[in-house]
């Protein structure tokens, strides 16, 4: 973990994780490098905090997890947005959105 | 992406699968390989991409674990979220499932709407009869007393082992006697009530009314523990003699009856037999103490010495007294026996009355209506019992013909346990929605046991449906559910279901359906017989009951009851001559035939029991004198009765106080006290007097139907004068009709004069049978229910038969048997298994019909008469039940039956 990584809230996790999925079934290590390849590495998740927060929203409904084959053919455990993630998903991103923007405008130059 | 989809489109054909066949949820273990699985994957996947960028692999796994973080508590936390996940999955899934069963369930039963009937209407008229009977159990036997710590609450009464007396009432100085030595009972209160007897006249609020009373001593309300809804209660020295005792108490009905329920009654002064009485309190609704028919209560003292006399030998208070805490009744016998002792010993009145009996006051007041409300409980549940076995006996045919159905969803993939959970919900849906039904009926039923009961019934107020029996019914109805439905689900889903498929649904199981089918019927029979058993012997007991001599004609006999109020009991002249003025003219209104007064009515009150000597007996040393009910009758008592005069005569008009003092005696006295000699002009000792008899008269059963006349003496009323009266008009037509002729000859005497009931002695005596009848006819209603179900059994298993047994029947026929042949095959069939179940209730029924000895009367409990009518009975319906489908077997076209497969 670089010191240049943002530490994250846990809610903020989770927002990144249904936005990501919300491209479609991918397992954790994808996840994982997906978030980090869109971010240039600026957000370095702990992968140990990633795979709690997918499975804590497989407990509460947001996802669903199947065994599949990954691209190398290794049994690997996918995770794919429910109805009810896509709904959280629309929420938290746009709660996250003003929240973003609000903290924008105070570190904003007057 | 390509791979990713595919293997999602995977992912959801297994969540169909599972959807759809119910496969086997993740065990903890396999939760563990797969979050091992995954993690291992993860780091996996990292470390090759470190190797990609040149790190050997060693180091890259080592890499690869450092940068995920605690690795162990990961998999710790992985694991406990997932196994939460699973058991929320496993709850969802099986809502699901139920939804879905439950929805299956009623298309089922829509498709088959008879069957569905049939068993809606079994079942809601067992559960029904069950909730019903059980509410009013409840209501009487189950729920506490509505006192606190009901439990240490008896009633005493004084013992005379020698008269063979085991309770009687108690002397109110020997009363105090108790209450001053006590150590077991925090309390102890006498009281004398006597439901429509004991009362004073209220004038000043209206019309002057006759209130039921209870005269109470001072431990009665500290005993009982009840305070006061409003106001307060008496203080003990508001309670005893000289005291400043005229205050009284009044009961809730009476408060909201007369004063609208306003709490300005209180301290207001009621004008009772002529006095004035401060009103302190109110008590609750709850306290229905000795019954729910008092108005008021006042303390004993008020009553003078002239009236009752204040000594030990005058037994006349009923006592109830609270135990202290953690001592049983045991502690309460022991110490009883030991004041009692005493007390023989320093009083020479009290020398033959050496014990005491005490008694839980609960028994006392249930006590009566326990056996036969326990009988009536056990009765039901072998109609539901039965009801059950029918609807086990039609879900079998129903499972049989549904082998192949089953058989389908079983190759599908259903498992057994999938397969008896859905057959079960189809039987509970069944169940509850016939409890459902049952409640309804229950309410209605309870309602009406409490009316036909009202005078049976002890504590009736307090039955009705409430929580606990809604609870009993449900729970009932979940029990009946999976009682009728397992064994059919276990037996369907047992058999070979891939046989079933293969033979195209005439399953290989049927003859064993078939068998289970026939165990079935067997028990059924065997239940209905104990029912019709018990049934029987009810009622034969109540024929017996109803045959018994009573001694009189209650036929035509009106019957008025009153207390001469305290005006006419200034000197004895005034009494005697409003006494018999009203003798007189009542006598003279048209349509009456004869006209006799007594204070004891039979069944409706006793004589007051007394020490006499007859002529001729000599007490040895240590012998105490008999004692027998003391009964004040007028002239023309037992002409107007319709009791025989057997020797001598009954009492004239002139046989008043002015005249010497003679006796009339009754059959069983005269034969006890003077066998193989006349009694006429004997004497019985009575105090110092040597008193002649002048008459005998036939026995009167005067305490109840059940017990035979005791030894009685009859003394002319006028000789002692006590101001409860009934007057027993014998009339020329319908005795009611004369109710207000009569009432008017006697107001054209004392306008004021209140009466308290008007009723035909024909009713009290069908009072006095009413427990008796109730019992009878619920049970003959249960008993007709059971052999109505059970030979329905009997039908339908034996209809099934010859449907399956048509290819059989058909070949049987072609082969020269005729039809007569054909009818006799099935119906010894039918008597077959109605013989074995007949044999098996008749045995059940002689373990069983003791437990109704203390119901029965003139019949023993296992009266050979009631059993071999019940087998005739039997016989009679099973054959009835088995000829109906022989005769159709008997019709089979041995072409038709043959084809048809």
């Amino acid at each position: 973990m670089t010191d240049r990584s943002l530490d994250l809230l846990q809610g903020t996790l989770d927002v990144l994780i249904l936005r990501t999925l919300a491209w479609g079934p991918m397992h954790g290590y994808a996840v994982s490098r997906w978030i980090h390849d869109r971010t240039d590495g600026a957000i370095e998740i702990d992968d140990a905090a990633l795979y709690k927060s997918l499975h804590r929203l497989e407990h509460s409904g947001a996802v669903e997890a199947e065994w599949g084959l990954s691209e190398n053919n290794r049994r690997a455990r996918y995770y794919k947005l429910t109805r009810e993630g896509r709904r959280q998903f629309r929420s938290q991103e746009s709660a996250w959105r003003r929240y973003a923007e609000a903290v924008a405008k105070v570190l904003a130059p007057a | 992406m390509a791979p990713l989809r595919g293997s999602s489109g995977q992912g959801a054909r297994a969540r169909m699968t599972r959807k759809l066949f119910r496969l086997p949820w993740r065990t903890a273990q396999r939760i563990g390989e797969d979050v091992d699985d995954e993690l291992h994957f993860h780091i996996t996947m990292r470390a090759e991409e470190l190797q990609a960028r040149g790190l050997t692999p060693e180091a890259a796994i080592a890499e690869a674990t450092r940068q995920f973080g605690d690795l162990e508590d990961a998999r710790r936390y992985l694991r406990r979220m997932d196994r939460g996940t699973e058991a929320a999955r496993r709850r969802r899934d099986y809502m699901g499932e139920l939804k879905h069963d439950i929805g299956y369930a009623l298309r089922k039963l829509r498709s088959a709407p008879a069957f569905a009937l049939t068993a809606l209407l079994t079942l809601a008229l067992g559960i029904g009869a069950n909730t019903a009977i059980f509410s009013v159990v409840h209501g009487v036997l189950m729920k506490p007393l509505p006192f606190p710590h009901p439990e240490q609450l008896v009633r005493i009464w004084s013992e005379n082992p020698e008269a063979g007396i085991e309770q009687s009432a108690v002397s109110p100085v020997d009363l105090d006697d108790w209450r001053a030595q006590r150590t077991a009972f925090s309390d102890m209160g006498g009281y004398w009530y006597q439901n429509g007897g004991s009362g004073v006249d209220m004038t000043g609020e209206g019309e002057p009314q006759r209130l039921s009373t209870a005269f109470v001593e001072p431990g009665f309300f500290p005993a009982l523990g009840v305070q006061p809804q409003i106001g307060r209660l008496p203080r003990e020295d508001e309670m005893h003699r000289g005291g400043p005792d005229r205050v009284t108490v009044l009961s809730y009905a009476f408060w909201r009856r007369q004063f609208d329920g306003s709490p300005s009654v209180i301290g207001r002064t009621l004008t009772l037999g002529g006095e004035p009485y401060e009103v302190l309190g109110v008590m609750p609704r709850s306290f229905a103490y000795p019954d729910d028919e008092v108005d008021l209560y006042i303390p004993y003292s008020t009553i003078p010495d002239d009236g009752i006399p204040r000594t030990r030998t005058n037994h006349v208070l009923d006592v109830v007294a609270r135990l202290k805490p953690g001592l049983g009744v045991e502690r309460g016998r022991a110490e009883m026996a030991a004041i009692t002792r005493r007390l023989s010993e320093q009083y020479p009145e009290d020398k033959a009355w050496t014990g005491a009996s005490v008694e839980p006051l609960r028994d006392v007041i249930v006590g009566k209506a326990r056996t036969g409300l326990l009988v009536l409980l056990g009765a039901v549940a072998f109609v539901l019992l039965l009801a059950c076995a029918n609807l086990a006996s039609l879900l079998l045919a129903r499972a049989t013909a549904r082998e192949r159905e089953l058989a389908v969803r079983s190759a599908l993939g259903a498992g057994r346990g999938r397969l008896v959970r859905q057959l079960l919900t189809e039987s509970m849906v069944l169940a509850l929605a016939g409890g459902a039904l049952g409640i309804l009926l229950a309410i209605a039923g309870t309602r009406a046991l409490v009316i036909l009961g009202s005078t049976q019934l002890p504590r009736a107020a307090e039955i009705g449906l409430d929580p606990a029996v809604l609870l009993f019914a449900l729970a009932l109805s979940m029990l009946t559910g999976l009682i009728f439905g397992l064994v059919p689900a276990l037996r369907a889903t047992s058999s070979d279901l891939q046989t079933a498929l293969r033979e195209g649904g005439r399953g290989s199981s049927g003859s064993r359906g078939q068998r289970m089918r026939a165990g079935l019927v067997v028990g059924e029979v065997a239940v209905a017989v104990i029912l019709v058993v018990g049934a029987g012997l009810m009622t034969r007991s109540f024929l017996e009951l109803l045959k018994v001599d009573l001694g009189f004609r209650p036929d035509h006999v009106l019957v008025v009851n009153y207390s001469i109020g305290d005006a006419h009991q200034g000197t004895r002249a005034q009494m005697r001559g409003y006494y018999t003025d009203v003798l007189d003219r009542v006598r003279a209104v048209p349509g009456v035939v004869a006209v006799g007064a007594t204070k004891a009515l039979p069944f409706r009150g006793s004589g007051e029991r007394n020490d006499f000597l007859p002529e001729g007996m000599v007490l040895g040393a240590s012998q105490e004198a008999p004692t027998a009910p003391y009964i004040y009758v007028s002239d023309g008592y037992f002409q107007a009765l319709g009791v025989p005069v057997l020797a001598g005569r009954e009492f004239a008009r002139s046989d008043d106080d002015r005249a010497p003092f003679r006796l009339v005696v009754n059959e069983a006295f005269a034969k006890k006290y003077f066998p193989g000699r006349t009694a006429i002009g004997r004497t019985v000792t009575i105090g110092t007097e040597q008193i002649p008899i002048i008459g005998v008269v036939g026995d009167i059963r005067q305490e109840s139907v059940e017990e035979p006349a005791e030894p009685t003496i009859y003394i002319h009323a006028l000789q002692n004068m006590r101001s409860r009266a009934n007057l027993v008009i014998r009339t020329r037509g319908e005795p009611l009709a004369m109710a207000r002729a009569v009432q008017d000859a006697i107001w054209s005497v004392d306008r004021d004069q209140t009466i308290t009931s008007i009723f035909t002695l024909q009713s009290a005596v069908g009072e006095a049978v009413a427990r008796p009848r109730l019992l009878t006819t619920l049970l003959g209603l249960f008993g007709v229910l059971g052999l109505l179900i059970g030979g329905i059994g009997l039908y339908g298993v034996l209809a099934y038969f010859v449907t399956q047994r048509r290819r059989e029947i058909g070949v049987r026929v072609a082969l020269g048997a005729d039809s007569a042949n054909v009818l006799r095959m099935i119906v010894r069939r039918g008597l077959w298994l109605a013989g074995a179940g007949l044999i098996v209730g008749l045995v059940g029924a002689a373990m069983l019909t003791r437990f109704m000895r203390s119901v029965l009367f003139g019949v023993g409990t296992t009266d050979p008469a009631t059993f071999v009518g019940v087998a005739a009975v039997l016989l009679g319906v099973a054959f009835l039940a088995s000829w109906i489908p022989a005769r159709r077997a008997a019709r089979v076209d041995p072409l038709i039956a043959m084809r048809a497969e």
